[in-house]
C-alpha cells in the first residue's frame, strides 16, 4: 500500500505540475489540488466515523470502536490541511483570508465539531463509555452536515466555490491533475487509516498486557 | 408515554421543592441582557438594532445550557440515573421526560428575558408577541433536544458542566441562523421567512428522533 | 415503538446463565471469562474482596452495562433488553432514590416508570410492609440510613421482579435492621424469587444464601452450595479462600 502512495503521489505531482497555469491567478490555482482532495478525505473520514459509531452501538464490538477513533483522528488531519489551505489560497488569490462560502464554512464547522469529538474522548471514561459517547457524538455530528448547509445558504453565504465538478466549471486541462490528486490524497487517507488502525489495535493490547503485569492489589 | 409523563412530573415536583433551577436560568439569561447590553457602542440604539436578535438568542442559550446541566445533576445523587436505567421500555421516552422538563422551564425563561430584553433594547417584540413566542418555542424544543442528549453525555465526564457547551455549540449552528433570522424576519417585515422557519423544523425533528434512539446507549454504564 | 411493559410472570423466577462473560473497562479486566449458571429460585451470595468484581457483575446481570464479550442469559431468552429490565429489582451501592421526594413519591415515580397498574396503591402497599407506614410522606433526604435502605428496597420491588439483585444492602445498617432485612429477603426468597445479594459479610452470605460464590480479581474462586458441607466447614472454607478481611 505504501508503496502504491509513492507511486501515486509522484504521479499527481508530475501531472500537477505540468497543468496549464491560470490566466488570472497564475501558478497559485494550484493549491486547489490539495485543497479540494484534503476536503473529499476530511468528509470520508467523519462519514467512516458515524459509521464506525454506528456499528459499534449496534454490535458492541470493539473493532468498531478502533475505526471510530482512528478515522476521527485522521480525518482531522485532512480537515486541518482544508482548512489551512483555504484561507491561504483565498487570501493570495482574493485578499481576504475567510469568506463566507458554505462549502469552506461548513468544512470549518466539521473541524470543530471534530475537535469536540476528541474532547469528549479524551474527558470520558476510557473504555466502552468513552467509545459509546462518541459514538453517538459522532453520529449526531454527521446529521449535522447537511443541516449546516442550509443554514449556512440561509445566512447568505456566497459561493466562491465552483458550483460542480463537471469539467466545463474548472477550466481546460484542469481534470486530469484533478483526478490525479483526488487519487493520491484518497490513498494517502485510506493508508493514513490502516496505519492508525493498526497503531490503536496496538494501544490496546499493550493497555491491558501493561495492566496484568501491574503488581497485585493487597486484597 | 407514561414513562414521559412520569419523568415529567417527577423533574417538575422536583424543581418545585427545591427551586434552584428557574431562578439561577433567569437571573444568568437577564443577567446576560445587561452585559449584552453595554457592550454596545451607546445609551441610544436607533430602533430595532439590526444585531437585536442574535443577542437574544446568545441569552437564550447561555439560559438553556445552565438548566440542562442541573437536570441531569439532579439524577447522579443516589445513583437516580441508575433508575431511570432499568426502565422496561425504550429510554428515549426518558429523554423525551426530561427534555420536556427543560423546555417548559426554558420556555418560562425565555418569556421573561423576552420583556426584559424588549425593555433595554428598545425592540418591539409585544407587538409580534404571538408569532415571536411560536419561533421562541421552534427554538427552545431544538436547543432542548439537542442539548438533553448531550447533558445526559457530559454529566458524566470528567469535566462535567463543562462539557455541554463543548459538546453542544458546534451543532448548535442551523437552530441559531433559522432562530434569529426568524425573530429578525418578525422585528423586521412582520413575518418570519419560510425558509428560517423550514430550518428550525427540519432540527428539531432531526433532534428529537436522534436523541430518543441514542439516549438508550447514553444511560448504559 | 412503545410497547406496554408486560409485568413478568409472577409464578416463574428468573434463572441466569453467564458463559465467557467479560467486562473491559479500558484496559482493565474487571471481569475475566467466567461462566455462572443460577437455577430459578435460588439465593446466592457473592462474596470477595474489595476490586473484585462483584459490583460489576451485578449490574451486568441488572442489564445496566453490556459485556464486552461472552453470553448472558438472564430470565427467559429475548433479545429484548426492554423486557429483561422488566423482570429485575436492583439495589445499588447507593439508594436510587431522589431525595427531594418524599418515600412515597419515590415509590409511585417507580411504579410508573415500569407500567405497575396501579402505583398509588402499591406504594401504600409496600409502606405498610416495609413499616414505614408514618414516614411516607417525609421526604427521602431526611431518613436515616437504615430507613432509606428500607425504601430502597421498596423502591426495588415495586414491579414484583421475579430476580432480585441487591449490592451490599447490610452496609452501614445496625445489627437490628441488618437482622430485619435479613429476615426480610429470606422471606422474599421464600415467596418463589431469584435473589442474588453481594456482601462483604461472610456470615450473613452464609446464613441467608443457598449457594455461595467468591470472586477473586473478576474471576471465580469458589463455588459451594449449601448441601455440600455442613455449615461451619461451609463458612471456613469460604474464609480460608478469601483470605484475611479486607
Amino acid at each position: 500500500m505504501g508503496f502504491l502512495l509513492l507511486a501515486l503521489t509522484a504521479l499527481a505531482g508530475f501531472v500537477i505540475l505540468r497543468a496549464p497555469a491560470d490566466v488570472v491567478q497564475g501558478v497559485l490555482y494550484k493549491i486547489l489540488f490539495v485543497h479540494a482532495p484534503a476536503a473529499f478525505a476530511a468528509y470520508l473520514g467523519f462519514l467512516l466515523t458515524a459509521l464506525g459509531g454506528a456499528l459499534y452501538l449496534w454490535r458492541n464490538d470493539e473493532k468498531w470502536d478502533r475505526l471510530d477513533v482512528a478515522s476521527a483522528e485522521v480525518g482531522l488531519v485532512f480537515c486541518t490541511l482544508n482548512i489551512v489551505t483555504g484561507p491561504i489560497w483565498a487570501k493570495a488569490a482574493w485578499g481576504k483570508p475567510w469568506v463566507w462560502d458554505p462549502r469552506l464554512v461548513v468544512t470549518a464547522l466539521l473541524w470543530v465539531t471534530y475537535l469536540a469529538y476528541g474532547l469528549l474522548r479524551s474527558f470520558s471514561e476510557p473504555g466502552a463509555r468513552a467509545a459509546r459517547f462518541a459514538a453517538v457524538y459522532g453520529i449526531a455530528g454527521v446529521l449535522l452536515i447537511p443541516l449546516n448547509y442550509f443554514a449556512i445558504d440561509l445566512f447568505g453565504g456566497r459561493a466562491q466555490h465552483p458550483e460542480n465538478l463537471q469539467r466545463g466549471s474548472l477550466g481546460v486541462g484542469i481534470a486530469g491533475p484533478f483526478l490525479a490528486g483526488t487519487l493520491a490524497m484518497l490513498v494517502a487517507f485510506l493508508y493514513l487509516l490502516m496505519l492508525r488502525l493498526e497503531i490503536q489495535g496496538l494501544r490496546v493490547r499493550r493497555d491491558r498486557v501493561d495492566h496484568e503485569n501491574a503488581p497485585e492489589d493487597p486484597a | 408515554m407514561n414513562v414521559l409523563r412520569a419523568v415529567l412530573w417527577k423533574d417538575l415536583l422536583s424543581e418545585w421543592r427545591s427551586r434552584d433551577r428557574l431562578p439561577a436560568m433567569l437571573v444568568f439569561a437577564l443577567l446576560t441582557v445587561v452585559v449584552l447590553r453595554f457592550s454596545q457602542p451607546g445609551a441610544s440604539l436607533a430602533g430595532n438594532p439590526p444585531g437585536a436578535p442574535g443577542l437574544l438568542w446568545v441569552a437564550y442559550v447561555f439560559a438553556a445550557v445552565l438548566g440542562m446541566n442541573r437536570a441531569f445533576a439532579l439524577e447522579l445523587e443516589n445513583e437516580a440515573l441508575a433508575g431511570l436505567a432499568l426502565v422496561p421500555v425504550d429510554r428515549g421516552w426518558i429523554f423525551l421526560g426530561k427534555a420536556a422538563a427543560n423546555l417548559l422551564l426554558l420556555a418560562l425563561a425565555q418569556v421573561t428575558t423576552g420583556l426584559f430584553f424588549e425593555i433595554l433594547f428598545d425592540v418591539d417584540l409585544l407587538s409580534v408577541a404571538a408569532p415571536f413566542l411560536g419561533v421562541a418555542l421552534l427554538g427552545a424544543v431544538g436547543l432542548t433536544a439537542a442539548g438533553t442528549l448531550f447533558a445526559g453525555i457530559s454529566v458524566r465526564t470528567r469535566y462535567r458542566e463543562v462539557m455541554l457547551p463543548l459538546l453542544l455549540f458546534p451543532l448548535l449552528v442551523p437552530l441559531l441562523v433559522g432562530a434569529v433570522q426568524a425573530t429578525a424576519g418578525l422585528l423586521g417585515e412582520g413575518r418570519a421567512g419560510p425558509a428560517a422557519l423550514q430550518l428550525l423544523a427540519v432540527y428539531d425533528g432531526v433532534f428529537l428522533i436522534a436523541s430518543f434512539l441514542l439516549f438508550e446507549y447514553v444511560l448504559d454504564e | 415503538m412503545w410497547h406496554r411493559p408486560r409485568g413478568p410472570d409472577r409464578v416463574s423466577a428468573w434463572a441466569i446463565e453467564a458463559e465467557g462473560l467479560e467486562k473491559r473497562f479500558g484496559p482493565i479486566a474487571a471481569l475475566q471469562p467466567l461462566d455462572l449458571s443460577v437455577r430459578a429460585g435460588t439465593s446466592l451470595a457473592v462474596v470477595g474482596p474489595n476490586g473484585a468484581g462483584k459490583t460489576t457483575l451485578l449490574r451486568l446481570l441488572a442489564g445496566l452495562a453490556r459485556p464486552s464479550a461472552g453470553r448472558l442469559q438472564v430470565g427467559p431468552a429475548d433479545p429484548d433488553r426492554r423486557r429483561r429490565r422488566a423482570g429485575v429489582g436492583y439495589l445499588g451501592h447507593a439508594t436510587l432514590l431522589y431525595p427531594a421526594l418524599s418515600a412515597r413519591e419515590n415509590l409511585v415515580f417507580t411504579g410508573r416508570l415500569h407500567g405497575v397498574a396501579d402505583p398509588d396503591a402499591r406504594a401504600a402497599e409496600l409502606l405498610e410492609a416495609h413499616g414505614l407506614t408514618g414516614f411516607g410522606d417525609r421526604r427521602v433526604s431526611g431518613f436515616s440510613r437504615g430507613m432509606a435502605q428500607r425504601v430502597a428496597i421498596a423502591r426495588a420491588l415495586v414491579h414484583e421482579p421475579p430476580l432480585l439483585l441487591l449490592d451490599e444492602p447490610f452496609t452501614g445498617l445496625d445489627p437490628d435492621a441488618a437482622d430485619a432485612l435479613a429476615a426480610r429477603l429470606a422471606g422474599l426468597h421464600a415467596g418463589g424469587r431469584t435473589v442474588v445479594l453481594v456482601t462483604h459479610g461472610l456470615g450473613r452470605a452464609t446464613a441467608f444464601a443457598e449457594r455461595v460464590v467468591v470472586l477473586r480479581r473478576g474471576t471465580l474462586a469458589v463455588d459451594m452450595a449449601r448441601g455440600d458441607a455442613e455449615p461451619r466447614a461451609f463458612e471456613q472454607t469460604l474464609r480460608a479462600t478469601l483470605g484475611p478481611p479486607s
